[in-house]
């Protein structure tokens, strides 16, 4: 019987008590929160043996194997770090760090201590999200993607915007990339799973919405859009809106024969078929093909639904359940560590460019387009978060700023 | 209205008062009950994101008296600390609402409610804690008289499985108060209101029924609804801060006359809007609501268990009020009667259609 444990619990907490109820062969030892009020609820409402105050406490007496952190994202390193030493897993909720730094320094340690660890993507491991992933793998795109399109969108909620916007010490506010960096890591690792290579260009275009603007927000970014690039190979674009309706939650990916479009929110996975039809069967067939394939989704959601697997978190479930047999077979992860650093340093390289636009226009980096090595010596001297680098890209990727982006203007 | 130092009250005219949530729906009619007995120095706590105009309005009108506006977050225990700094009546109605999960409920009941009654005890000054909880707090079960459901009536031993976040977070927060009473001899008194109404909050309450899918399940049929005009339980809860002899006392805010669901269902269509609606009788929302139980325990929750028969007997259940306790102890009445204040409601109503 694996040993789980909850560090945290608010919200999310939630989820995952769910989602590891289900799961056989696991039990819930002990949650925790440095609000004994809040641990007590999540014990109170789910089947907990212990809960505690104290992070430490839990370690030593409830001796979990595997720890769930569901912290804000502030705390994800320090209390990862812990655990790993103390020797459980570890899976941390998204974002996984705040910089790739940290993360590098997490799986570092995790390999170190013959442990495992991931990042709770849980959005790629819906029903949707596997089957596409079981088409490009059979090679539907017909070899590695040339083009990706990911949206995630984003509803700002009344009370939820009331709260951050009338609150100059959210946390989320706190956050090298504010409400972007505890929202955007799924749209983003889901390009990240299909890059092939590290060596990337990120640009990055941000702004407040005219709808924040008007309620006095001026350090709130709700829109993004990003470009990534790896080098001569694989292009990506990616869509953060609170704004554009409807919200998408979308993901196509594009190779040489084919394409897919995944709607997260439909979950639904459509096929694009390369080749052109004859003549006028271009605009007769492709909709009645259409029609077929949203109606085997349909199927596939009822069947999903009947079978009691359709709950708003089952990505979760997956995800949870591949990293335990991963723990208990030892075998691979179901999220690879490359894809976890991916994700890690195309946030670091938005973020660095989104905040380096925000600096007075004095202390801007004079760079339109210059390297990674020269973007990290000249924003490491006026950085606004310290003395803490923020690391854009490596090697010879370059980032390219745009010169208007930096000077403010939209 | 009777004077600040009308003998029976624990508190003079000068004593410092608490009031959190008082930019809210009922908050801010407290304030104004208190202003216009005469009390002179009120600290209104509210979120930084309030909309304090109204607030400073009331202030405005009542110029001789001292209306501090405090914003912080009763999350923190150095805003709970000024906030409660030499207050000798704290009301407390800043609560989490409308929010579907149980943590962030929790969090903004609870936790909030722990930290303000600490801030309290390191006064040493406080003389009265007002709680204002909710009629949700009851299983509507079991109870002593039948039909009646008055402060005797047992709560929800069991609230997790209502699934409804605020009653869970409400019972914590009863919870929490008592042990404070008993642990630390905090003086409270637990308010429970039953569903306010009034100018400025334009919903149908769930318990006559609900809007989904593009028709009006009515549910409620020929049940009373318990009722209580927003001035009406801003009474109440004022007295309940003020008035010598019901400390540890829970005390239960409805109107008198109170309508049932299908006159007020008439009613609102006459003077609001019409709608379709559809009844539903009393043993098949019984039974729907059963089966959304036992199928959100069969699926591992793919529907949520917000239908179940807990929440069946807290909503739609025949049952009768009772305010005489409330009338015995604190000597309140009703001084908005139901058909004045249905006639303010519906106006709103009606004002809010034109101008949304």
């Amino acid at each position: 019987m694996l040993k789980i444990a909850i560090v945290g619990c608010g919200k999310i907490a939630d989820a995952h008590a769910s989602q590891i109820q289900r799961i056989k062969g696991c039990e819930i030892v002990g949650v925790c929160d440095r609000e004994p009020l809040m641990a007590r609820q999540l014990y109170e409402r789910f089947p907990v043996k212990q809960y505690f105050g104290d992070l430490t406490e839990l370690l030593g007496e409830a001796k979990p194997d595997v720890v769930h952190i569901t912290t804000p994202p502030k705390s994800h390193f320090e209390i990862a770090q812990l655990c790993l030493e103390r020797g459980c897993h570890v899976y941390v909720e998204k974002p996984f760090t705040l910089y790739e730094e940290e993360a590098r320094r997490l799986i570092a340690l995790a390999n170190e201590r013959k442990l495992k660890i991931t990042a709770g993507h849980d959005d790629q491991f819906t029903h949707a999200a596997r089957r596409m992933r079981t088409l490009v793998q059979n090679g539907f795109l017909g070899g590695a993607p040339v083009h990706m399109e990911s949206y995630y969108c984003y509803e700002l909620e009344r009370s939820y915007a009331a709260a951050l916007l009338g609150d100059k010490q959210h946390w989320v506010r706190r956050l090298p990339g504010k409400l972007l960096q505890n929202v955007i890591s799924h749209g983003i690792a889901r390009i990240a799973e299909y890059l092939t290579s590290e060596s990337l260009e990120v640009i990055a275009h941000g702004f407040t919405s005219p709808l924040l603007k008007s309620l006095g927000e001026s350090e709130i970014i709700d829109e993004l859009r990003v470009i990534i690039c790896e080098k001569e190979g694989t292009t990506a674009y990616f869509t953060f809106s609170s704004q554009m309706r409807p919200a998408l939650h979308q993901f196509r990916v594009f190779g040489k024969e084919n394409g897919v479009v995944l709607d997260r929110d439909h979950e639904t996975v459509i096929k694009l078929r390369g080749k052109r039809f004859k003549s006028y069967l271009e605009k007769f067939l492709p909709p009645a093909v259409f029609s077929k394939q949203y109606i085997e989704n349909l199927v596939s959601n009822v069947r999903a639904f009947l079978a009691k697997d359709f709950q708003s978190k089952s990505g979760m479930k997956y995800l949870i359940e591949g990293f335990y047999r991963s723990i208990v077979e030892d075998g691979p992860l179901p999220i690879p560590y490359r894809e976890i650093l991916l994700t890690a340093r195309i946030m670091d390289a938005i973020f660095e460019q989104l905040n380096a636009r925000q600096l007075p226009p004095r202390a801007l980096p004079a760079v339109s387009i210059g390297s990674a090595e020269e973007l990290r010596h000249e924003s490491a001297a006026v950085h606004p978060l310290g003395s803490r680098p923020i690391r854009a890209v490596e090697g010879k990727a370059r980032v390219v700023h745009l010169l208007e982006d930096i000077s403010g203007g939209e | 209205m009777c004077s600040a130092q009308e003998d029976g009250l624990i508190i003079g005219p000068d004593d410092l008062i608490l009031i959190t949530g008082a930019t809210g729906f009922i908050g801010l009619r407290v304030v104004e009950n208190l202003l216009d007995r005469g009390f002179r120095k009120l600290r209104c706590f509210a979120r930084p994101s309030s909309d304090a105009a109204r607030l400073e309005a009331v202030a405005k009108r009542h110029h001789q008296a001292q209306v501090d506006v405090l914003t912080g977050n009763l999350l923190s225990p150095e805003d709970c600390n000024a906030a409660a700094k030499d207050a000798a009546v704290i009301f407390h109605l800043a609560a989490g609402t409308g929010q579907k999960s149980f943590p962030d409920a929790f969090m903004n009941s609870v936790v909030t409610t722990r930290n303000l009654l600490e801030a309290a005890l390191r006064q040493q000054c406080l003389r009265r804690f007002v709680s204002v909880s909710s009629f949700a707090v009851y299983s509507n079960t079991q109870k002593p008289k039948r039909r009646l459901l008055d402060e005797s009536c047992p709560v929800e031993a069991r609230p997790e499985l209502r699934g409804e976040a605020y009653c869970f977070a409400k019972v914590k927060q009863d919870e929490i108060v008592s042990e404070y009473g008993k642990r630390f001899g905090t003086p409270y008194v637990i308010v429970r209101p039953g569903y306010v109404y009034g100018p400025g909050k334009p919903a149908i309450t769930s318990r006559v029924g609900i809007d989904t899918f593009g028709i009006f399940l009515h549910l409620g049929g020929s049940n009373k609804i318990p009722f209580t005009y927003v001035d009406n339980c801003a009474e109440a809860i004022a007295l309940a801060g003020l008035k010598k002899g019901v400390d540890r006392e829970v005390l239960n805010v409805v109107d008198d006359d109170l309508p049932s669901s299908r006159q007020f269902l008439r009613l609102y269509k006459r003077n609001v809007r019409r709608f379709r609606s559809l009844y539903v009788p009393h043993f098949l929302s019984y039974l729907l609501c059963y089966l959304w139980e036992k199928y959100s325990g069969w699926s591992e929750g793919q529907l949520e268990p917000v239908f179940n028969r807990k929440r069946w007997h807290a909503h739609w259940k025949k049952t009768g009020y009772s305010n005489d306790k409330l009338k015995a102890r604190l000597g309140w009445m009703p001084r908005v009667s139901m058909a004045e204040g249905f006639k303010r409601y519906f106006e709103s109503c009606r004002d809010g259609k034109r101008n949304a």
